[in-house]
This record gives C-alpha cells, structure tokens and sequence, in this order.
C-alpha cells in the first residue's frame, strides 16, 4: 500500500495548504457566485425560466470552476518549483499525480458545496439527491483528465490557454450525459427515472473507470521530466 | 562541395523526384475518382446531384480516420520506445488529418444544406458533434507542440494527447449518440451488403482508393518537411557547439 499512502500524503499536503492558506477556495466560491449573478443577467431569469434553465448553467459554471481549480494545482508546483523536489522522492510520478487528483477533486467538490446550495437560492434550481449523485459521479472524471492536462499544460508556455483547449473536447462526455441526468432529475425524475437509453449514473460510473485507468497509465509518460 | 555532401545531396535529389511522381499520382488518381463521381455513378432518384458529395465526404473521413491512428501509434510507439520516427509519423499524420476532417465538415455543409436545410438548432448530431471533438483535440496536439519546450518534451506531452484524443473519440460519439442522431446510418456496412446500387460501390471503392493514396503521399510530403526541419535544427545545434569553446577549454 506505499502508493496509496504516498498519494494520500500528497494530497493531505495539498489540502493543509489550503486550509493554511485559503486562497484558491474563497476565490472559486466567489467565482460561482459571481457566474450565477451573470447567468442571471445574461439569461434574463424569472421564477419560470430559472428552473427550466438550471441544467445548462450548473454544468456551464462547473466546467468553469473546474478548469480554474485544476489549473491551479500544477501552476503552483510549477511557480515554486517543488514538483521536481516531489517527484524525486521515491514515491513515483503516478502516486504523486494520484494525490494531486484527489485534492483538486476535494476542492471541487468543495465548490459544488457552494455551488448547488447557491442555485437552489438564487435559480429556484430543484437540487435533489439524484442531481447531487450525477454531479460527484461526474466531478471523479472530470478531475482525472482536468488534472493530467493540468500537468501537462504546466509544462507549457501560455498553460491557461491550453488548459481549456485540451480538457474541454475530453470533457464532453461528461457534460453530455451528466447534463441530461440532471435536466431528467431536475424535471421531477427521481434515480429510476431513466428511460430511453439506460441508466446515465452507470455510464457516468463507466466513464470514471475508463478516464480513471487511461489518465493513471499516462500520469508517468507527463510528470516524467 | 566534399563527396559526403553531394551525395547526401544527390539523395535528396532522388527523394524529391520520387514525392514529386507519387504527387502526379495522386493528382491522376483524384482525377480518376472524378470521372467516377461525376460520369460513372448514377444519379441518386431521391436526392438527386447532391448525393454525389457523399463519395468524397466518406472517403475523407475514413482518410482522417486512418490519419489519427496512425498518430496514435505514432505516439505509442515514442511513448513506448522513444521512437523519433514515430513521433515524426504523428506529426506529419495530424497535420493531414485535421485537413481532411475540414474537407469532411465542408462537404457534410454542403450536403446539409438542401437536405437538411442546414437549421443549426438540428446539428448538434452525434456525428458532427464528435467530429468536431476530433477536430479540436488534434489541433490540441499540435498547440502542445507549439508551446511546450522544444525537443523531447514536446513530443512527450503531445504523444500524451494523441493517445488520450484517440480513446476520447469513440466516447465523446456513443455518448452524443445515445440520445440524438440525425447523420444517416451506414450505407455501405448496412446489413445485408450495401444499401445502395453496385456502380455507387464502385464509385465509392474508386473515390476512396484515389482518396487513401492521396492521403498518404500527404503524410509521405509532411513527414519529409518535419524530418528536413529537425535535420536543420540538429545542424544549427551542432554549429552552436563546434563555435562555442569546449567546457574542458574553459
């Protein structure tokens, strides 16, 4: 179990940053209020049309937060300089980038805290467990391939433009069936209320799999300087 | 001129003979695939003129198909073995792909104008939509290259991508298509043998021969260009090195 301890190490480091510092998750909660405020606007939203388009702004202002957050986790690595100090330890390019993932991941979900809580207040958005279950389902994958690009973008010049470029066409898939789960949950369905093509919680399961296996397999090939 | 230079010229010399002809060919073979298009195959009862676009606008995109496989084993094969070969394939590879993905997207216009009558709220097709995913992510690929480090970290991050894009694909179109579809079914792998009259097979077979080639001695030109251009980096750091003074001099 040396690769899960050492992924958790990093990850609990990540996190005591945080904590000690507070930075990135006052900003990002700011940041989905704020992008709630202007979806507001932008859509010109009343009790009838809040509701109905809840759907696309949950998954609009998620992938937003996230690519902020994931961005983050490398930039600062790469700005101090510690990733190479990381990497030489004996505790693997995978396990680091492993632990990496778990934290954005927790910081993510973090802001989903914020986030859907917000909706309901201010979109009259109806947030129910099953629309919580497709969002977590969700953010696993998301945050696997947000943080391996995250990785890779750091190693680039102009990285918060690539970030976007290279996540966003991957992230598709979670957006397309996360998005109709949670416009089927939000239209009143409960977890059974799925028809036409099978159960979107078991695709977006299989989606984390996949992503899950694929990114940890390619973390050695990016973090390997 | 010494003797190792002129011959290393006169190679080059026969190499571009060579592209030239292959190009002449390929130029012969679309010519072909023209008269089969437009002379040979009949006209479609329903669709009429228009369905004509189908041959290249299958047969480009089974090119670009090819194209992004063969950067995913490009990539597998830097990945695996540091192969400087096959990271010259990728590049070369993806390159052609994103301009026969264009020439997918342009015809499937075309042909969506009239048929479809091109209303854009009616696109967002599971085709089109993975396309699309296709189209960004190798462009992703050559940014990466664009603005990683020169070098070996370049192709280390794009082989990255060029793996993970090509597992995305399939993904991002089952997803889409699961719920909408407008872009029609397989025509010519329905079941039961093709969908449609044999010279329209014939037209096609012709179409994506011509097509293939084409694409090929595409690859063949790029992956020339790429090689040439870190030929002349290579020669520009050797000239660095020979007019620096040696570190042991120093």
């Amino acid at each position: 179990m040396r690769f899960a301890a050492a992924a958790m190490a990093v990850a609990g480091k990540d996190l005591r940053c945080e904590l000690r510092g507070k930075e990135l998750l006052p900003a990002l909660a700011q940041f989905v209020v704020l992008s709630l405020v202007i979806a507001s606007f932008a859509f010109d939203l009343d009790s009838s049309s809040g509701p109905r388009l809840s759907p696309g702004i949950l998954w609009l202002v998620l992938v937003f937060a996230g690519l902020l957050a994931f961005g983050r986790t490398f930039a600062a690595e790469r700005d101090t300089g510690s990733l190479e100090a990381m990497l030489l330890t004996p505790a693997g390019p995978s396990a680091v980038f492993a632990g990496k993932a778990l934290a954005a991941t927790v910081l993510l979900v973090a802001c989903e805290a914020v986030l859907l809580p917000a909706m309901a207040v201010f979109l009259a958005s109806p947030i129910s467990p099953a629309v919580v279950a497709t969002v977590l389902l969700a953010t696993v994958g998301m945050a696997s391939l947000g943080c391996l690009f995250a990785a890779l973008a750091a190693q680039t010049r102009a990285r918060e433009l690539l970030l976007p470029v290279l996540t966003l066409p991957l992230w598709i898939p979670f957006v397309v069936v996360g998005g109709r789960a949670v416009q089927v949950a939000m239209s009143g369905g409960g977890f059974g209320a799925w028809s036409p093509v099978g159960q979107p919680y078991a695709v977006l399961l299989d989606f984390d799999i996949l992503f899950l296996v694929v990114t940890s397999l390619a973390a050695r090939f990016v973090l390997d300087d | 001129m010494t003797e190792a230079v002129r011959i290393s010229a006169d190679l080059e010399r026969a190499e571009n003979r060579r592209l030239t002809a292959l190009a002449g060919a390929a130029v012969a073979g679309m010519l072909v695939a023209g008269w089969a298009i437009f002379v040979y195959a009949p006209q479609d009862a329903l669709q009429g003129p228009v369905q004509r676009i189908f041959y290249l606008h299958v047969a480009s995109a089974v090119a670009a198909f090819g194209c992004f496989a063969v950067v995913l084993l490009g990539s597998v094969a830097f990945l695996w073995r540091g192969s400087l070969v096959g990271d010259r394939l990728g590049r070369a590879a993806a390159h052609v792909g994103l301009v026969f993905t264009t020439v997918t997207f342009l015809m499937g216009v075309v042909w969506a104008k009239p048929i479809w009558n091109w209303d854009p709220t009616r696109t967002w097709d599971a085709r089109l939509t993975s396309t699309a995913a296709l189209w960004v992510i190798y462009a992703g690929y050559l940014l990466v290259r664009r603005f990683a480090p020169p070098g070996r970290t370049a192709m280390r991050l794009a082989a990255v991508v060029g793996v993970i894009g090509f597992v995305d694909v399939p993904v991002v179109y089952f997803s889409v298509e699961w719920w909408r579809t407008l872009h029609p079914g397989p025509v010519l792998t329905a079941s039961g043998g093709p969908a449609m009259p044999a010279p329209m097979v014939v037209a096609y077979l012709v179409t994506q021969l011509a097509v293939g080639f084409l694409c090929g001695v595409l690859v063949a030109v790029q992956y020339r260009v790429q090689a040439r251009r870190d030929a002349a980096v290579a020669r520009a750091v050797a000239a660095q090195l020979e007019l620096a003074p040696a570190p042991e001099a120093r």
